[in-house]
């Protein structure tokens, strides 16, 4: 009896160990030489291709869902105030904007409009010229009529996304002629066709000749939608998992045509799989062609499939261009992170190099500003800061002399610990290194930090544990969502980690509502992006520097609108209300940024870390010539709009 | 008449006061989270990049509160929502503005029950009958060997048997689909090729659902059943020489069902509520999921619509029970 | 000592028993582990099992097998605190209901209903959310207990029905004896199988949804459960990564756990009742 159920147990656990192994082996099976270059495969190693109908497989190009299931299929009605999943599809390929920003080659392309906006001395007025002879879907010409209509639609519906913002600014718009738009305005605005630069949203133009026969706008379903982009809806899930779209017949007519040439796949279908590791399955069996994943989850798939490859070719794999910085924001609204030397002592006591270790196995650009890490900002703003970061002191005295806490060395050491873990360099050229890992980072000095901290009146109690001024125990409350692809939980839990060696007590609290938790105050340090992101394409600085403006500053409790750290400083005030005066391509709009970066440094409102390391994985069994960082010629997200101007360059395998 | 006044209407009284307790723990329980739904929105729309200008945000968060119903106490919400559910009216989805709810309900809710009826429906009779039989012939060989089967299976935990399934039957031999509900391009319309792809896509939610779910009702019933064959009854019956498969039917089925119905009545108002795992891991479409995201993004109205759905249901299959005990178990009187 | 020798015959009990023992054994082994569970990186990261390292490493650089451990503790304890409570109200309201009747047993059903009709997961997660850091392992087995007993009061309830319609109630009130008599020494007999069943379904349940909710990220993840074991493993892809030991010891440990709790109840109610012991002993004579 005894016997055979120990039997029965292990033949259980041994199957169960079987089905891992087995998938986990997969990578020694999966690497031999499952197809022969010009023989055509009847049936894919990995299973069935897709069914896709009539189109087949190899001219359809399918990607990812980064929203999700979406929980309203039949409705393309983006511009309800609301969230309606735009990436399946609808701001890839079924809309195009008057401009979009292109980070890669850092430049904002006009898309809609035909130049960028001109506005007059005073900022109170803006023209904008339109690209001709672009049609909507169903035939009928794109002109100024249809922004005219759009814009006083929208500030006469309230619910409509840009509702509040045409209010405020907009006193009056009008078509001078068929091509140009005039926006009079309430008061100056410097910055009012920012509304209108796509990066992962913006106001996309509708059809006036669908909209202004609508009687509720907000609760319209515009289904099937009217396209400005290369592609309309074939069909879509009616449980919301995918949505199909196909090649217009006159892409000609688009702005993507008109700038690229034709879009290659006939069909692109946005497919949401799941979790992760379903988008690993999907990919080894090339089922979808173009996802984003965490560093694991990539790791897995390149040893599961060989025709997957990431954005760049080997180690570290990363996208190093997206224009977001990562890191930890601190509640600089409440005690003891209102003080300027507590926040600088929590700095100082994380080593970049375990931070990044244990985040992303070093996979990832450091960035100590305020601003992305990406090679166009590298240029724009790293490069001109260095040395005025090299001789940076803090105000406390180490040896007799003032400290200096930037680190220019903090790359190397980054790479000696990239060896350590047995991975191989991706170039021995130091230049090449700063590229892609960064410039470097602060010191990892808890010694500074602990004097830091002492000078404030902080104690360690026996066992070495930090108190606070007051004598009671100190305990950083963290917050972060629950997944843990995203790249602030990750941030969250590596920095838990460096404090808690330095002696503080830390809890990190994972929520689904962290949203609700850090806009509202109620945390000491959250994962959420320590500076917003800058617009991505263009050098001017106003998108981040502006939330630290004072005259949004709100006590902790209510919500908040600027950036999560509430931090606020009369010299940063200054150097915004300049920047609002300057016309958004004066070259004086760097000098400016810089400025204020300088005053992100001194007070260190939050702690910025790494560039986002976004992970994507190409297959390139149906398609090749993908951006990756060999050529970069356009964003490699499946998610951003951008996606409809990398079509056209895809290169179809004939598989 | 007197079965009416004593018996019947104290227990739709009954039937009324769980489903008022229900309804309002669910309104209440959201509301002492901390998520504002407001909130969650606009950082939905701004976390990935969108630019919202700081001072609009301000007027928006007020104007979207209105809109959302969130102005005033929340006893005076309470008032208005029995005012409206009354007739019928669960009112828009937040994360959804301005979609009904009933209307997001109705997209997900046939992928649920048609999966989750005949699961549980599968599982349980599968599940009772192996038990029964287990439990009957307790000293058989092959008994032991089910019940010991059984009685591994049923610890694992589901997401990884779910994964392992998936892994096993989507990938290292992919015969099954690895996720959504139907193929891409597939119409819903009534012909055998859609039948097939929505089976197809069905089967290994459903697979892991009933294996699972079989060997939890197998436990139960092989034990209750065991019980049974040793009662006093059943000795006798034995004794007398009535032949094994009449007393099996006559005797111990009807006795051991009696648990096992309630089990059934409720799970299967539990339908309602979806299966939220299931659905995650296998990305199937499904109330389950919808409701995870309500809840996330504090949409107190969707979370209202689906949980009532699931109130009513449990507390009508647990109504039907005691109504219908009397009819199994001859024994009980209705008092 | 007597009843455990007597239940050592029992083969099934005598495995049940060892593996619960070393269970119980790795968790007392948790207060000796050498390391903190809260710090990563103090050991090799990814390490299949060795010598060193018994169940290897995971990809935070910690040892697996004093992770188990202290999982092992800490699910047990809250498994434990959710059967056990929910038990006491499961029985009481479900003896009490179906034993007295009319009004006591109308209003503990309206009480006991409105539990059943509550959809459990929704509200953990929305408990979860208010309680936030509060939320160990104590706390969500005494959350999990109020919610795990309402089904199985039920099941209890119309097993005392179905036992009060019977004869020998109606003797033994006859008889004089008293309700407490009647209760403990003819109905519980009755309802400890049940109760011994459900105790282990309900300690299946709650370890199932703090794995559910660990899986999901909504518990205290920095708290070491077999939970939140899983939910590293599989954030870190364990499974497609190949790191087998690191997703299996978690779940092995679990279905052990339950294997060796049905196994347990089985043969313990089985020695309840008197006249399969008799049985047993007969067969077992018989065997030997």
């Amino acid at each position: 009896m005894k016997l055979r159920t120990i039997i029965a147990l292990l033949c259980v656990i041994a199957l169960f160990g079987f089905t891992l192994a087995g998938c986990g082996g997969q990578q020694e099976t999966g690497k031999e030489p499952s197809q022969e270059p010009g023989e055509k495969p009847a049936e894919e190693p990995g299973g069935k291709p897709a069914e896709t109908g009539d189109v087949s497989r190899s001219e359809t190009f399918i990607v990812d869902v980064l929203g999700g299931r979406v929980t309203t299929p039949e409705n393309f009605n983006v511009w309800a105030q609301t969230w309606r999943t735009p990436d399946r599809g609808v701001q890839q390929l079924m809309l195009e904007p008057l401009w979009i920003v292109e980070y890669v080659t850092g430049e904002v392309i006009n898309a809609l409009a035909a130049e960028g906006p001109e506005y007059n001395e005073d900022f109170t007025k803006m023209v904008v010229k339109l690209r001709q002879g672009m049609y909507w879907s169903d035939g009928v010409e794109f002109t100024a009529d249809d922004i005219v209509f759009d814009v006083e639609l929208v500030k006469a519906t309230e619910g409509m996304s840009y509702h509040t913002e045409f209010n405020t600014y907009v006193d009056k718009v009008y078509a001078e002629d068929k091509y140009t738009v005039v926006f009079e305005f309430k008061e100056g605005n410097s910055r009012f066709h920012t509304f209108f630069v796509d990066r992962w949203g913006g106001f996309r133009p509708f059809p006036k000749h669908i909209f202004e026969e609508v009687d509720d706008p907000v609760s319209f379903e515009f289904n099937p939608p009217i396209s400005s982009g290369p592609y309309v809806l074939k069909d879509y899930d009616p449980g919301g998992y995918w949505t199909r779209w196909t090649k217009r017949e006159d892409w000609q007519k688009t702005p993507t045509g008109a700038l690229y040439g034709e879009p290659v796949p006939k069909e692109v279908v946005f497919y949401y799989y799941g979790n992760p590791e379903k988008k690993v399955l999907a990919q080894a069996q090339h089922e979808i062609d173009l996802i984003e994943v965490t560093s694991e989850t990539l790791k897995a798939i390149l040893e599961k499939s060989d025709t997957s490859r990431a954005y760049r070719k080997e180690y570290p794999y990363f996208v190093n261009v997206d224009p977001c910085i990562t890191g930890i924001s601190l509640n600089a609204d409440i005690e003891p992170y209102n003080n300027k030397d507590v926040r600088w002592a929590l700095t100082l006591a994380i080593d970049i190099v375990e931070e990044l270790g244990t985040s992303f196995d070093g996979m990832a650009t450091m960035g100590c500003l305020a601003v992305p890490p990406t090679p166009v900002y590298l240029e724009w703003y790293y490069k001109p800061m260095e040395e005025w970061l090299r001789s940076f002191e803090l105000d406390i005295e180490v040896d007799g002399q003032k400290f200096k806490p930037y680190d220019p060395e903090a790359t190397k050491r980054l790479t000696e610990y990239i060896k350590s873990r047995g991975y191989e360099l991706p170039s021995e050229d130091e230049e090449e290194l700063k590229q892609i890992f960064g410039y470097g980072w602060w010191k990892y000095a808890p010694d500074v930090a602990e004097k830091l901290l002492e000078r404030n009146g902080f104690k360690r109690d026996n066992s070495g544990k930090w108190l606070l001024p007051d004598g009671s125990p100190w305990k950083i409350h963290m917050v972060t969502g629950t997944n843990p692809s995203n790249i602030g939980y990750r941030h969250v839990f590596a920095v838990q980690q460096a404090w808690k060696k330095f002696g503080i007590e830390v809890e990190v609290e994972t929520t689904e509502n962290a949203a609700t938790l850090t806009q509202h105050g109620d945390f000491d340090a959250t994962g959420t992006w320590p500076a917003l992101e800058p617009w991505g394409g263009h050098p001017d600085m106003y998108r981040t520097l502006r939330s630290w403006h004072s005259k949004f500053y709100k006590p902790t409790g209510e919500p908040n609108v600027g950036h999560v750290s509430r931090w606020h400083h009369p010299d940063m005030d200054k150097v915004v209300d300049e920047l609002e005066g300057l016309d958004w391509d004066d070259p004086k709009v760097i000098e400016n940024g810089i400025e204020g970066l300088k005053i992100a440094v001194r007070e260190m409102p939050s702690i910025q870390i790494s560039g986002y390391p976004g992970m994507v994985s190409f297959d390139e069994q149906y398609w090749t010539n993908f951006p990756g960082a060999e050529n970069p010629y356009c964003q490699p997200y499946h998610h951003w709009p951008n996606l409809k101007y990398m079509l056209p360059f895809l290169k179809p395998t004939g598989n | 008449m007197s079965f009416i006044k004593r018996y019947l209407l104290p227990r739709l009284l009954q039937y009324f006061l769980v489903i008022f307790v229900g309804i309002t723990v669910v309104f209440i329980v959201p509301r002492l989270t901390p998520v504002d739904p407001v909130q969650e929105m606009i950082n939905t729309i701004t976390q990935r990049g969108a630019y919202m200008d700081p001072e609009a945000i301000e007027q928006l968060r007020q104007s979207m509160k209105e809109m959302y119903g969130l102005e005033g106490t929340v006893f005076s919400q309470y008032i208005s929502l029995w005012r409206r559910l009354i007739i019928g009216d669960f009112g828009p989805s937040l994360s959804q503005f301005p979609t009904p709810v009933v209307k997001l309900i109705g997209i997900s809710l046939p992928w649920t029950l048609g999966l989750m009826l005949v699961t549980t429906l599968l599982s349980w009779i599968i599940g009772n009958i192996l038990g029964g039989i287990a439990g009957y012939f307790s000293s058989s060989r092959w008994s032991a060997a089910i019940e010991r089967f059984m009685m591994v299976l049923r610890p694992i935990p589901y997401y990884i048997f779910a994964l392992i399934l998936l892994l096993v039957f989507g990938y290292v031999i992919p015969i099954f689909p690895i996720a959504g509900g139907t193929s891409i391009g597939l119409k819903i319309q009534f012909s055998w090729k859609v039948i097939a792809d929505l089976l197809r896509h069905a089967i290994l939610p459903a697979l892991s659902m009933i294996l699972l779910g079989m060997a939890g009702w197998f436990q139960t019933m092989r034990l209750v059943m065991s019980n049974i064959v040793r009662e006093d009854y059943v000795m006798y019956a034995r004794a007398g020489g009535l032949r094994d498969t009449k007393i099996a039917f006559n005797y111990v089925i009807k006795n051991a069902m009696l648990p096992q119905v309630t089990g059934l009545a409720l799970s299967l108002g539990q339908i309602f509520g979806g299966a939220m795992v299931t659905e995650m891991v296998f990305s199937y479409p499904g109330i389950g999921g919808l409701l995870y995201t309500a809840i996330n993004a504090g949409d107190y109205n969707l979370i209202m619509g689906i949980t009532m759905f699931s109130i009513l249901g449990i507390a009508t299959g647990a109504l039907l029970v005691d109504l219908l005990y009397p009819l199994f178990d001859p024994r009980i009187r209705y008092r | 000592m007597a009843v455990l020798r007597e239940l050592l015959r029992d083969g099934k009990f005598t495995f049940a028993f060892t593996v619960m023992s070393i269970l119980i054994i790795l968790a007392i082994l948790s207060f000796f582990s050498p390391y903190d569970m809260s710090i990563w990186n103090v050991v090799p990261r990814d390490m299949p099992p060795s010598a060193e390292y018994i169940l290897g490493t995971n990809s935070k650089g910690q040892d697996v097998f004093w992770e188990m451990t202290v999982a092992i503790k800490n699910s047990l304890i809250m498994a434990v605190i959710a059967a056990f409570f929910s038990r006491l109200i499961a029985i009481a309201v479900g003896l009490l209901a179906g034993f007295k009747g009319g009004m006591t047993d109308r209003t503990l059903m309206s009480i006991n209903d409105s539990f059943i009709v509550l959809p459990v997961l929704p509200i953990l997660i929305l408990l979860g959310a208010i309680l936030k850091e509060r939320l160990n392992m104590i706390v969500l087995g005494l959350i999990l207990a109020i919610f795990g007993w309402a089904w199985d009061a039920r099941l209890i309830r119309s097993q005392t029905l179905s036992l009060r319609e019977r004869e020998f109630t109606n003797t033994a009130m006859l008889s004089g004896q008293k309700v407490y008599e009647l209760i403990f020494k003819e109905y519980l007999p009755f309802v400890i199988p049940i109760v011994s069943a459900t105790a282990i379904n309900n300690m299946f349940w709650a370890v199932g949804m703090e794995v559910t909710m660990a899986i999901l990220g909504l518990s205290n993840l920095t708290i070491p459960t077999l939970g939140t074991m899983m939910h590293w493993a599989i954030s870190y892809q364990a499974m497609l990564l190949g790191y087998w030991w690191w997703i299996a010891t978690p779940v092995v440990v679990s279905v052990l756990l339950f294997v060796s709790l049905y196994l347990l109840s089985v043969s313990v109610s089985q020695y309840l009742d008197p006249r399969t012991r008799i049985q047993r002993i007969g067969t077992a004579k018989v065997v030997k």
